[in-house]
Protein backbone atom coordinates (compact mmCIF):
# COMPACT_ATOMS: atom_id res chain seq x y z
CA UNK A 1 0.00 0.00 0.00
CA UNK A 2 1.42 3.38 -0.96
CA UNK A 3 2.02 6.08 1.61
CA UNK A 4 -0.67 8.23 0.12
CA UNK A 5 -3.45 5.71 0.34
CA UNK A 6 -2.38 4.88 3.89
CA UNK A 7 -2.85 8.55 4.83
CA UNK A 8 -6.24 8.49 3.14
CA UNK A 9 -7.18 5.41 5.11
CA UNK A 10 -6.33 7.08 8.43
CA UNK A 11 -8.20 10.18 7.35
CA UNK A 12 -11.34 8.15 6.68
CA UNK A 13 -11.01 6.34 9.99
CA UNK A 14 -10.80 9.72 11.74
CA UNK A 15 -13.85 10.99 9.84
CA UNK A 16 -15.84 7.91 10.78
CA UNK A 17 -14.87 8.38 14.44
CA UNK A 18 -16.03 12.02 14.28
CA UNK A 19 -19.30 10.95 12.66
CA UNK A 20 -19.84 8.28 15.29
CA UNK A 21 -19.36 10.78 18.12
CA UNK A 22 -21.68 13.30 16.47
CA UNK A 23 -24.42 10.83 15.66
CA UNK A 24 -24.25 8.72 18.79
CA UNK A 25 -26.53 11.00 20.88
CA UNK A 26 -29.15 10.83 18.13
CA UNK A 27 -28.92 7.07 18.10
CA UNK A 28 -29.33 7.16 21.87
CA UNK A 29 -32.53 9.23 21.70
CA UNK A 30 -34.00 6.99 19.02
CA UNK A 31 -33.15 3.91 21.06
CA UNK A 32 -34.56 5.56 24.20
CA UNK A 33 -37.78 6.47 22.46
CA UNK A 34 -38.34 2.74 21.91
CA UNK A 35 -37.42 1.47 25.36
CA UNK A 36 -39.92 0.13 27.86
CA UNK A 37 -39.98 1.77 31.31
CA UNK A 38 -37.80 -0.83 33.01
CA UNK A 39 -35.08 -0.57 30.40
CA UNK A 40 -34.04 2.89 31.57
CA UNK A 41 -32.85 1.72 34.96
CA UNK A 42 -30.47 -1.12 34.29
CA UNK A 43 -26.71 -1.21 34.75
CA UNK A 44 -25.12 -1.46 32.29
CA UNK A 45 -27.73 0.46 30.27
CA UNK A 46 -29.68 -1.16 27.47
CA UNK A 47 -28.17 -0.02 24.17
CA UNK A 48 -30.67 -1.49 21.78
CA UNK A 49 -34.14 -2.21 23.15
CA UNK A 50 -34.95 -5.88 22.62
CA UNK A 51 -38.65 -5.29 22.20
CA UNK A 52 -39.39 -1.85 20.70
CA UNK A 53 -42.02 0.00 22.73
CA UNK A 54 -43.79 1.95 19.98
CA UNK A 55 -46.46 3.11 22.40
CA UNK A 56 -44.11 5.85 23.67
CA UNK A 57 -45.01 7.89 20.59
CA UNK A 58 -48.81 7.96 20.87
CA UNK A 59 -48.43 8.31 24.62
CA UNK A 60 -46.24 11.39 24.32
CA UNK A 61 -48.66 12.87 21.80
CA UNK A 62 -51.52 12.30 24.22
CA UNK A 63 -49.68 13.94 27.12
CA UNK A 64 -49.27 17.30 25.41
CA UNK A 65 -47.00 16.41 22.52
CA UNK A 66 -49.73 16.85 19.93
CA UNK A 67 -50.62 20.30 21.24
CA UNK A 68 -46.91 21.11 21.28
CA UNK A 69 -46.53 20.01 17.67
CA UNK A 70 -49.50 21.98 16.37
CA UNK A 71 -48.60 25.08 18.44
CA UNK A 72 -44.99 24.99 17.27
CA UNK A 73 -46.10 24.50 13.70
CA UNK A 74 -48.64 27.36 13.80
CA UNK A 75 -46.18 29.80 15.33
CA UNK A 76 -43.22 28.83 13.16
CA UNK A 77 -45.35 28.93 10.02
CA UNK A 78 -46.79 32.39 10.76
CA UNK A 79 -43.39 33.82 11.60
CA UNK A 80 -41.99 32.33 8.41
CA UNK A 81 -44.82 33.77 6.30
CA UNK A 82 -44.47 37.27 7.76
CA UNK A 83 -40.69 37.24 7.43
CA UNK A 84 -40.84 36.24 3.78
CA UNK A 85 -43.71 38.61 2.91
CA UNK A 86 -42.16 41.66 4.56
CA UNK A 87 -38.58 40.61 3.96
CA UNK A 88 -38.69 40.12 0.18
CA UNK A 89 -39.72 43.69 -0.78
CA UNK A 90 -37.34 45.15 1.81
CA UNK A 91 -34.48 43.03 0.53
CA UNK A 92 -35.23 44.04 -3.03
CA UNK A 93 -35.25 47.73 -2.16
CA UNK A 94 -31.97 47.42 -0.30
CA UNK A 95 -30.27 45.38 -3.01
CA UNK A 96 -31.39 47.53 -5.92
CA UNK A 97 -31.82 51.04 -4.50
CA UNK A 98 -29.35 50.85 -1.60
CA UNK A 99 -31.96 52.05 0.89
CA UNK A 100 -30.48 52.08 4.38
CA UNK A 101 -27.88 49.42 3.64
CA UNK A 102 -25.48 50.51 6.38
CA UNK A 103 -28.18 50.64 9.05
CA UNK A 104 -29.47 47.24 8.09
CA UNK A 105 -26.06 45.61 8.51
CA UNK A 106 -25.75 47.21 11.91
CA UNK A 107 -29.22 46.10 12.87
CA UNK A 108 -28.65 42.50 11.84
CA UNK A 109 -25.43 42.32 13.78
CA UNK A 110 -26.85 43.84 16.92
CA UNK A 111 -29.90 41.60 16.94
CA UNK A 112 -27.61 38.62 16.49
CA UNK A 113 -25.44 39.85 19.39
CA UNK A 114 -28.10 40.79 21.92
CA UNK A 115 -28.69 38.22 24.58
CA UNK A 116 -32.40 37.43 24.03
CA UNK A 117 -32.93 38.03 27.72
CA UNK A 118 -32.15 41.74 27.17
CA UNK A 119 -35.20 42.16 24.94
CA UNK A 120 -37.33 39.47 26.58
CA UNK A 121 -37.52 41.37 29.86
CA UNK A 122 -38.98 44.64 28.56
CA UNK A 123 -41.12 42.74 26.03
CA UNK A 124 -42.58 40.71 28.85
CA UNK A 125 -43.56 43.85 30.75
CA UNK A 126 -45.09 45.33 27.59
CA UNK A 127 -46.77 42.07 26.52
CA UNK A 128 -48.30 41.68 29.95
CA UNK A 129 -49.70 45.16 29.65
CA UNK A 130 -51.27 44.57 26.22
CA UNK A 131 -52.26 40.95 26.87
CA UNK A 132 -49.86 39.24 24.49
CA UNK A 133 -48.30 36.87 27.03
CA UNK A 134 -49.38 33.29 26.40
CA UNK A 135 -50.74 34.11 22.94
CA UNK A 136 -49.77 32.95 19.46
CA UNK A 137 -49.41 36.52 18.23
CA UNK A 138 -46.89 37.32 20.97
CA UNK A 139 -44.53 34.50 20.08
CA UNK A 140 -44.93 35.09 16.34
CA UNK A 141 -43.91 38.71 16.90
CA UNK A 142 -40.87 37.68 18.95
CA UNK A 143 -39.59 35.31 16.29
CA UNK A 144 -40.23 37.78 13.52
CA UNK A 145 -37.84 40.15 15.26
CA UNK A 146 -34.89 37.92 14.59
CA UNK A 147 -36.27 36.17 11.50
CA UNK A 148 -37.05 39.32 9.55
CA UNK A 149 -33.55 40.84 9.52
CA UNK A 150 -32.21 37.39 8.69
CA UNK A 151 -34.66 37.07 5.78
CA UNK A 152 -33.80 40.52 4.45
CA UNK A 153 -30.10 39.88 4.71
CA UNK A 154 -30.08 36.49 2.99
CA UNK A 155 -32.54 37.56 0.26
CA UNK A 156 -30.50 40.67 -0.40
CA UNK A 157 -27.54 38.39 -1.13
CA UNK A 158 -29.62 36.30 -3.54
CA UNK A 159 -31.06 39.34 -5.34
CA UNK A 160 -27.63 40.90 -5.76
CA UNK A 161 -26.55 37.77 -7.61
CA UNK A 162 -29.30 38.23 -10.24
CA UNK A 163 -28.30 39.91 -13.50
CA UNK A 164 -29.68 43.43 -13.64
CA UNK A 165 -30.19 43.39 -17.42
CA UNK A 166 -33.59 41.64 -17.38
CA UNK A 167 -34.98 44.15 -14.93
CA UNK A 168 -33.60 47.04 -16.93
CA UNK A 169 -35.17 45.68 -20.11
CA UNK A 170 -38.54 45.47 -18.35
CA UNK A 171 -38.11 49.04 -17.18
CA UNK A 172 -37.55 50.15 -20.74
CA UNK A 173 -40.76 48.29 -21.69
CA UNK A 174 -42.64 50.44 -19.21
CA UNK A 175 -43.03 48.13 -16.22
CA UNK A 176 -43.40 49.80 -12.82
CA UNK A 177 -40.94 49.11 -10.01
CA UNK A 178 -43.45 46.93 -8.24
CA UNK A 179 -44.26 44.96 -11.40
CA UNK A 180 -40.57 44.35 -11.95
CA UNK A 181 -40.21 43.16 -8.38
CA UNK A 182 -43.26 40.90 -8.50
CA UNK A 183 -43.05 39.47 -12.00
CA UNK A 184 -39.32 39.31 -12.56
CA UNK A 185 -37.15 39.54 -9.46
CA UNK A 186 -39.36 37.47 -7.17
CA UNK A 187 -39.68 34.37 -9.40
CA UNK A 188 -35.95 34.46 -10.07
CA UNK A 189 -35.19 34.51 -6.34
CA UNK A 190 -37.28 31.38 -5.76
CA UNK A 191 -34.33 29.33 -4.38
CA UNK A 192 -33.55 32.17 -1.99
CA UNK A 193 -37.16 32.29 -0.85
CA UNK A 194 -37.13 28.56 -0.15
CA UNK A 195 -33.90 28.82 1.82
CA UNK A 196 -35.22 31.72 3.87
CA UNK A 197 -38.59 30.07 4.44
CA UNK A 198 -37.03 26.87 5.73
CA UNK A 199 -34.48 28.62 7.92
CA UNK A 200 -36.94 31.06 9.49
CA UNK A 201 -39.29 28.16 10.13
CA UNK A 202 -36.56 26.16 11.86
CA UNK A 203 -35.33 29.10 13.95
CA UNK A 204 -38.82 29.63 15.34
CA UNK A 205 -39.42 25.89 15.65
CA UNK A 206 -36.20 25.33 17.61
CA UNK A 207 -36.34 28.34 19.92
CA UNK A 208 -36.61 27.80 23.63
CA UNK A 209 -35.74 31.08 25.40
CA UNK A 210 -38.73 33.08 24.11
CA UNK A 211 -41.02 30.08 24.17
CA UNK A 212 -40.45 29.23 27.81
CA UNK A 213 -41.13 32.78 28.95
CA UNK A 214 -44.02 33.79 26.71
CA UNK A 215 -45.90 30.51 26.79
CA UNK A 216 -48.52 29.48 29.31
CA UNK A 217 -51.54 27.25 29.52
CA UNK A 218 -52.91 28.43 26.14
CA UNK A 219 -49.79 28.15 24.05
CA UNK A 220 -47.21 25.43 24.61
CA UNK A 221 -44.65 24.99 21.83
CA UNK A 222 -42.97 21.60 21.63
CA UNK A 223 -39.63 22.57 23.25
CA UNK A 224 -41.54 23.87 26.28
CA UNK A 225 -43.52 20.64 26.45
CA UNK A 226 -40.28 18.67 26.41
CA UNK A 227 -38.76 20.86 29.13
CA UNK A 228 -41.89 20.45 31.26
CA UNK A 229 -41.79 16.68 30.78
CA UNK A 230 -38.14 16.67 31.78
CA UNK A 231 -38.60 18.86 34.83
CA UNK A 232 -41.58 16.97 36.27
CA UNK A 233 -41.59 14.81 39.37
CA UNK A 234 -41.72 11.61 37.45
CA UNK A 235 -39.47 11.71 34.40
CA UNK A 236 -41.03 9.88 31.47
CA UNK A 237 -37.84 8.98 29.65
CA UNK A 238 -39.42 7.13 26.75
CA UNK A 239 -42.14 9.70 26.08
CA UNK A 240 -39.72 12.64 26.24
CA UNK A 241 -37.38 10.92 23.82
CA UNK A 242 -40.28 10.28 21.46
CA UNK A 243 -41.23 13.97 21.62
CA UNK A 244 -37.58 14.90 21.03
CA UNK A 245 -37.50 12.76 17.89
CA UNK A 246 -40.59 14.54 16.59
CA UNK A 247 -38.97 17.88 17.41
CA UNK A 248 -35.89 17.17 15.28
CA UNK A 249 -37.70 15.92 12.18
CA UNK A 250 -38.01 19.35 10.47
CA UNK A 251 -34.34 19.98 11.16
CA UNK A 252 -33.45 16.70 9.49
CA UNK A 253 -35.45 17.75 6.45
CA UNK A 254 -33.50 21.00 6.39
CA UNK A 255 -30.14 19.27 6.69
CA UNK A 256 -31.03 16.92 3.86
CA UNK A 257 -32.58 19.23 1.30
CA UNK A 258 -30.71 22.45 1.95
CA UNK A 259 -27.25 21.06 2.47
CA UNK A 260 -25.86 23.37 -0.18
CA UNK A 261 -27.17 26.44 1.61
CA UNK A 262 -26.69 25.35 5.22
CA UNK A 263 -23.48 27.24 5.88
CA UNK A 264 -24.83 30.31 4.19
CA UNK A 265 -27.90 30.34 6.41
CA UNK A 266 -26.10 29.50 9.63
CA UNK A 267 -23.49 32.22 9.15
CA UNK A 268 -26.04 34.86 8.18
CA UNK A 269 -24.74 34.81 4.63
CA UNK A 270 -21.14 35.54 5.61
CA UNK A 271 -19.99 32.31 3.99
CA UNK A 272 -21.51 31.45 0.63
CA UNK B 1 -40.86 48.83 0.42
CA UNK B 2 -38.61 48.83 3.46
CA UNK B 3 -41.24 50.55 5.57
CA UNK B 4 -43.23 47.63 7.02
CA UNK B 5 -40.10 45.68 7.88
CA UNK B 6 -38.46 48.62 9.61
CA UNK B 7 -41.63 49.40 11.54
CA UNK B 8 -41.86 45.88 12.97
CA UNK B 9 -38.18 45.83 13.89
CA UNK B 10 -38.31 49.23 15.49
CA UNK B 11 -41.37 48.46 17.57
CA UNK B 12 -39.91 45.20 18.75
CA UNK B 13 -36.26 46.07 19.40
CA UNK B 14 -35.41 49.72 19.92
CA UNK B 15 -38.68 50.43 21.73
CA UNK B 16 -38.35 47.68 24.33
CA UNK B 17 -34.65 48.39 24.78
CA UNK B 18 -35.28 52.04 25.56
CA UNK B 19 -38.05 51.00 27.90
CA UNK B 20 -35.67 48.58 29.57
CA UNK B 21 -33.00 51.26 29.89
CA UNK B 22 -35.48 53.50 31.69
CA UNK B 23 -36.60 50.65 33.94
CA UNK B 24 -32.98 49.90 34.88
CA UNK B 25 -32.79 53.31 36.59
CA UNK B 26 -35.85 52.61 38.75
CA UNK B 27 -36.71 50.19 41.52
CA UNK B 28 -39.61 48.52 39.69
CA UNK B 29 -40.51 45.14 41.18
CA UNK B 30 -43.30 42.73 40.30
CA UNK B 31 -43.69 41.22 43.75
CA UNK B 32 -43.85 44.27 46.02
CA UNK B 33 -46.46 46.76 44.85
CA UNK B 34 -44.33 49.69 46.04
CA UNK B 35 -44.57 52.87 43.98
CA UNK B 36 -41.98 52.94 41.22
CA UNK B 37 -39.16 55.29 42.12
CA UNK B 38 -36.24 56.75 40.19
CA UNK B 39 -33.03 55.41 41.72
CA UNK B 40 -30.41 56.64 39.25
CA UNK B 41 -27.46 54.32 38.79
CA UNK B 42 -27.99 52.49 42.09
CA UNK B 43 -28.75 49.18 40.38
CA UNK B 44 -25.56 49.41 38.34
CA UNK B 45 -23.44 50.33 41.38
CA UNK B 46 -24.82 47.45 43.42
CA UNK B 47 -24.18 45.02 40.59
CA UNK B 48 -20.63 46.08 39.90
CA UNK B 49 -19.46 46.74 43.45
CA UNK B 50 -21.46 44.54 45.79
CA UNK B 51 -23.16 41.68 43.99
CA UNK B 52 -20.63 38.86 44.23
CA UNK B 53 -23.07 36.38 42.69
CA UNK B 54 -23.28 38.54 39.57
CA UNK B 55 -19.52 39.12 39.38
CA UNK B 56 -18.81 35.42 39.82
CA UNK B 57 -21.29 34.64 37.05
CA UNK B 58 -19.53 37.20 34.86
CA UNK B 59 -16.11 35.60 35.36
CA UNK B 60 -17.63 32.13 34.94
CA UNK B 61 -19.37 33.10 31.71
CA UNK B 62 -16.28 34.73 30.23
CA UNK B 63 -14.12 31.69 31.04
CA UNK B 64 -16.84 29.48 29.58
CA UNK B 65 -16.82 31.51 26.36
CA UNK B 66 -13.03 31.43 26.14
CA UNK B 67 -12.81 27.68 26.77
CA UNK B 68 -15.63 27.00 24.31
CA UNK B 69 -14.19 29.16 21.54
CA UNK B 70 -10.70 27.64 21.86
CA UNK B 71 -11.87 24.01 22.05
CA UNK B 72 -14.41 24.34 19.26
CA UNK B 73 -12.03 26.21 16.97
CA UNK B 74 -9.33 23.57 17.39
CA UNK B 75 -11.73 20.69 16.91
CA UNK B 76 -13.42 22.52 14.05
CA UNK B 77 -10.09 23.07 12.32
CA UNK B 78 -9.19 19.42 12.82
CA UNK B 79 -12.46 18.21 11.28
CA UNK B 80 -12.26 20.75 8.46
CA UNK B 81 -8.73 19.72 7.50
CA UNK B 82 -9.83 16.08 7.48
CA UNK B 83 -12.67 16.90 5.12
CA UNK B 84 -10.57 19.20 2.95
CA UNK B 85 -8.53 16.33 1.55
CA UNK B 86 -11.46 14.03 1.01
CA UNK B 87 -13.18 14.52 -2.29
CA UNK B 88 -15.20 11.42 -2.94
CA UNK B 89 -18.22 11.06 -0.65
CA UNK B 90 -17.59 14.45 0.95
CA UNK B 91 -21.15 15.57 0.20
CA UNK B 92 -22.38 12.36 1.75
CA UNK B 93 -20.57 13.14 5.01
CA UNK B 94 -21.44 16.84 5.28
CA UNK B 95 -25.19 16.37 5.79
CA UNK B 96 -24.95 13.99 8.75
CA UNK B 97 -22.11 16.02 10.30
CA UNK B 98 -24.28 19.11 10.41
CA UNK B 99 -27.32 17.49 12.01
CA UNK B 100 -26.37 18.51 15.58
CA UNK B 101 -26.24 22.19 14.56
CA UNK B 102 -29.77 22.29 13.19
CA UNK B 103 -31.64 20.54 15.99
CA UNK B 104 -33.32 22.30 18.89
CA UNK B 105 -31.16 23.09 21.91
CA UNK B 106 -33.84 21.54 24.09
CA UNK B 107 -33.31 18.23 22.35
CA UNK B 108 -29.54 18.63 22.74
CA UNK B 109 -30.09 19.34 26.42
CA UNK B 110 -32.38 16.38 26.81
CA UNK B 111 -29.94 13.93 25.28
CA UNK B 112 -27.27 15.47 27.52
CA UNK B 113 -29.42 14.62 30.51
CA UNK B 114 -29.54 10.99 29.38
CA UNK B 115 -25.94 10.67 28.27
CA UNK B 116 -24.44 12.31 31.36
CA UNK B 117 -26.71 10.37 33.71
CA UNK B 118 -24.31 9.03 36.34
CA UNK B 119 -25.86 5.62 36.96
CA UNK B 120 -27.76 4.74 33.81
CA UNK B 121 -26.09 6.85 31.12
CA UNK B 122 -24.00 5.46 28.25
CA UNK B 123 -21.04 7.77 28.89
CA UNK B 124 -20.17 6.36 32.30
CA UNK B 125 -20.91 2.89 30.97
CA UNK B 126 -18.32 3.38 28.23
CA UNK B 127 -15.84 4.84 30.71
CA UNK B 128 -16.40 1.90 33.06
CA UNK B 129 -15.59 -0.52 30.25
CA UNK B 130 -12.13 1.01 29.91
CA UNK B 131 -11.70 1.04 33.68
CA UNK B 132 -12.49 4.67 34.51
CA UNK B 133 -15.09 5.55 37.08
CA UNK B 134 -16.99 8.47 35.55
CA UNK B 135 -18.19 11.31 37.78
CA UNK B 136 -21.82 12.24 38.41
CA UNK B 137 -21.48 14.78 35.60
CA UNK B 138 -24.46 17.01 36.24
CA UNK B 139 -24.49 16.68 40.03
CA UNK B 140 -20.93 17.83 40.79
CA UNK B 141 -20.07 21.54 40.94
CA UNK B 142 -16.77 20.76 39.19
CA UNK B 143 -18.31 18.99 36.21
CA UNK B 144 -21.76 20.57 35.77
CA UNK B 145 -20.61 23.47 33.61
CA UNK B 146 -18.16 21.16 31.82
CA UNK B 147 -21.12 18.99 30.82
CA UNK B 148 -22.95 22.04 29.51
CA UNK B 149 -19.86 22.99 27.52
CA UNK B 150 -19.46 19.45 26.17
CA UNK B 151 -23.07 19.49 24.98
CA UNK B 152 -22.60 22.85 23.31
CA UNK B 153 -19.37 21.62 21.72
CA UNK B 154 -21.15 18.55 20.40
CA UNK B 155 -23.86 20.73 18.92
CA UNK B 156 -21.83 23.56 17.39
CA UNK B 157 -18.39 22.25 16.45
CA UNK B 158 -19.80 20.89 13.14
CA UNK B 159 -21.00 24.36 12.24
CA UNK B 160 -17.58 25.85 12.93
CA UNK B 161 -15.89 23.01 11.05
CA UNK B 162 -17.98 23.80 7.99
CA UNK B 163 -17.17 27.49 8.11
CA UNK B 164 -13.46 26.72 8.46
CA UNK B 165 -13.76 24.21 5.62
CA UNK B 166 -15.28 26.90 3.41
CA UNK B 167 -12.40 29.21 4.34
CA UNK B 168 -9.80 26.52 3.63
CA UNK B 169 -11.34 25.74 0.27
CA UNK B 170 -11.15 29.33 -0.86
CA UNK B 171 -7.44 29.82 -0.16
CA UNK B 172 -5.40 30.02 -3.35
CA UNK B 173 -3.49 26.77 -3.84
CA UNK B 174 -0.62 28.49 -5.71
CA UNK B 175 0.24 30.49 -2.61
CA UNK B 176 0.46 27.36 -0.48
CA UNK B 177 2.61 25.63 -3.13
CA UNK B 178 4.89 28.65 -3.41
CA UNK B 179 5.33 28.77 0.37
CA UNK B 180 6.08 25.02 0.40
CA UNK B 181 8.75 25.49 -2.24
CA UNK B 182 10.25 28.26 -0.14
CA UNK B 183 10.59 25.75 2.68
CA UNK B 184 7.58 26.61 4.84
CA UNK B 185 6.22 23.54 6.63
CA UNK B 186 3.89 22.53 9.41
CA UNK B 187 3.48 25.23 12.01
CA UNK B 188 5.20 28.04 10.14
CA UNK B 189 3.16 27.33 7.02
CA UNK B 190 -0.01 27.41 9.10
CA UNK B 191 0.89 30.55 11.04
CA UNK B 192 2.31 32.61 8.19
CA UNK B 193 0.12 31.54 5.28
CA UNK B 194 -2.97 29.49 6.14
CA UNK B 195 -4.08 31.36 9.26
CA UNK B 196 -4.05 34.87 7.75
CA UNK B 197 -5.85 33.50 4.68
CA UNK B 198 -8.67 31.77 6.51
CA UNK B 199 -9.08 34.28 9.34
CA UNK B 200 -11.45 36.72 7.62
CA UNK B 201 -14.04 33.98 7.06
CA UNK B 202 -13.24 31.62 9.94
CA UNK B 203 -13.11 34.66 12.23
CA UNK B 204 -16.78 35.40 11.59
CA UNK B 205 -17.75 31.85 12.47
CA UNK B 206 -15.70 32.05 15.66
CA UNK B 207 -17.28 35.39 16.54
CA UNK B 208 -20.79 33.98 16.12
CA UNK B 209 -19.78 31.08 18.33
CA UNK B 210 -18.39 33.41 21.01
CA UNK B 211 -21.55 35.49 21.01
CA UNK B 212 -23.76 32.41 21.29
CA UNK B 213 -21.64 30.91 24.06
CA UNK B 214 -21.98 34.18 25.93
CA UNK B 215 -25.76 33.94 25.56
CA UNK B 216 -25.96 30.31 26.76
CA UNK B 217 -29.32 29.89 28.42
CA UNK B 218 -31.24 26.93 27.02
CA UNK B 219 -28.66 24.27 27.85
CA UNK B 220 -28.17 25.57 31.38
CA UNK B 221 -31.92 25.64 31.87
CA UNK B 222 -32.40 22.05 30.71
CA UNK B 223 -29.22 20.46 32.02
CA UNK B 224 -28.48 22.03 35.39
CA UNK B 225 -30.79 24.97 36.20
CA UNK B 226 -27.57 26.75 37.19
CA UNK B 227 -26.74 24.18 39.86
CA UNK B 228 -25.53 22.44 41.86
CA UNK B 229 -25.39 25.52 44.06
CA UNK B 230 -24.63 28.29 41.59
CA UNK B 231 -21.79 26.37 39.98
CA UNK B 232 -23.12 26.50 36.41
CA UNK B 233 -24.99 29.78 36.55
CA UNK B 234 -24.27 31.82 33.43
CA UNK B 235 -25.04 35.54 33.10
CA UNK B 236 -28.14 35.07 31.00
CA UNK B 237 -29.47 32.43 33.35
CA UNK B 238 -28.88 34.68 36.37
CA UNK B 239 -30.64 37.54 34.56
CA UNK B 240 -33.55 35.22 33.85
CA UNK B 241 -33.71 34.26 37.54
CA UNK B 242 -33.64 37.92 38.64
CA UNK B 243 -36.32 38.94 36.18
CA UNK B 244 -38.68 35.99 36.17
CA UNK B 245 -38.08 34.08 39.38
CA UNK B 246 -37.16 36.87 41.83
CA UNK B 247 -39.51 39.31 40.02
CA UNK B 248 -36.97 42.07 39.96
CA UNK B 249 -37.16 43.55 36.43
CA UNK B 250 -35.31 46.77 37.20
CA UNK B 251 -32.29 44.96 38.60
CA UNK B 252 -32.38 42.40 35.79
CA UNK B 253 -32.57 45.18 33.19
CA UNK B 254 -29.45 46.79 34.61
CA UNK B 255 -27.83 43.36 34.48
CA UNK B 256 -28.73 42.89 30.83
CA UNK B 257 -27.32 46.30 29.90
CA UNK B 258 -24.01 45.48 31.56
CA UNK B 259 -24.01 42.28 29.48
CA UNK B 260 -24.68 44.24 26.32
CA UNK B 261 -21.75 46.51 27.07
CA UNK B 262 -19.42 43.61 27.91
CA UNK B 263 -20.38 41.62 24.82
CA UNK B 264 -19.90 44.68 22.61
CA UNK B 265 -16.46 45.44 24.08
CA UNK B 266 -15.31 41.82 23.80
CA UNK B 267 -16.64 41.45 20.24
CA UNK B 268 -15.13 44.76 19.12
CA UNK B 269 -11.69 43.99 20.52
CA UNK B 270 -11.86 40.50 19.03
CA UNK B 271 -12.75 41.94 15.62
CA UNK B 272 -9.89 44.41 15.97
CA UNK B 273 -7.52 41.53 16.73
CA UNK B 274 -8.76 39.43 13.81
CA UNK B 275 -8.59 42.20 11.23
CA UNK B 276 -5.07 43.13 12.38
CA UNK B 277 -3.92 39.52 12.15
CA UNK B 278 -5.72 39.09 8.86
CA UNK B 279 -3.81 42.01 7.38
CA UNK B 280 -0.44 40.47 8.22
Amino acid sequence: MSKRSLVDLFRWIAILVVLAVLLFPLFWIIASSLKARGEFFTRPPVWVPSNPEWLNYPDSLRRGGLKGLTDSFTIAFCSMAISVLLGAPAAYAIARFQVGKKNLAFWILSIRMFPPIATILPLFVIFRFVGLVDSYAGLVLCYTVFNLPFAIWILKGFIEELPREIEEAAKVDGATRFQIFRNIALPLTAPGLVVVALFTFIFAWNDFAYAVIFSGSNVTPLPVVIAQFAGGHEILWGQISAAAIMAILPALVLATFLQKYLTRGLTMGAVK
Amino acid sequence: MVGPAVAVLFLMTIGPLLFSLVVSFTNLQFSAPQPMRWVGIDNYLTLLLKDSRFLTAMVRTLSYVLAGVVIQSLLGYFIASLLLHVHRFRALVLGPILIPSVISSVVAGWQGRMIFNASYGPLNDLLARIGIKGPAWLAFPQTALVSVLLTDTWQWTPFLALVILAALQSQPQELIEAARLDGAHGWSLFRRITLPLILPVAGIGILLRGVDLFKTFDLVYILTQGGPGNSSETLTFLTYLQGFKFFNPSYASAMSFIQLIVITIVAKSYLGLVTRRGAL
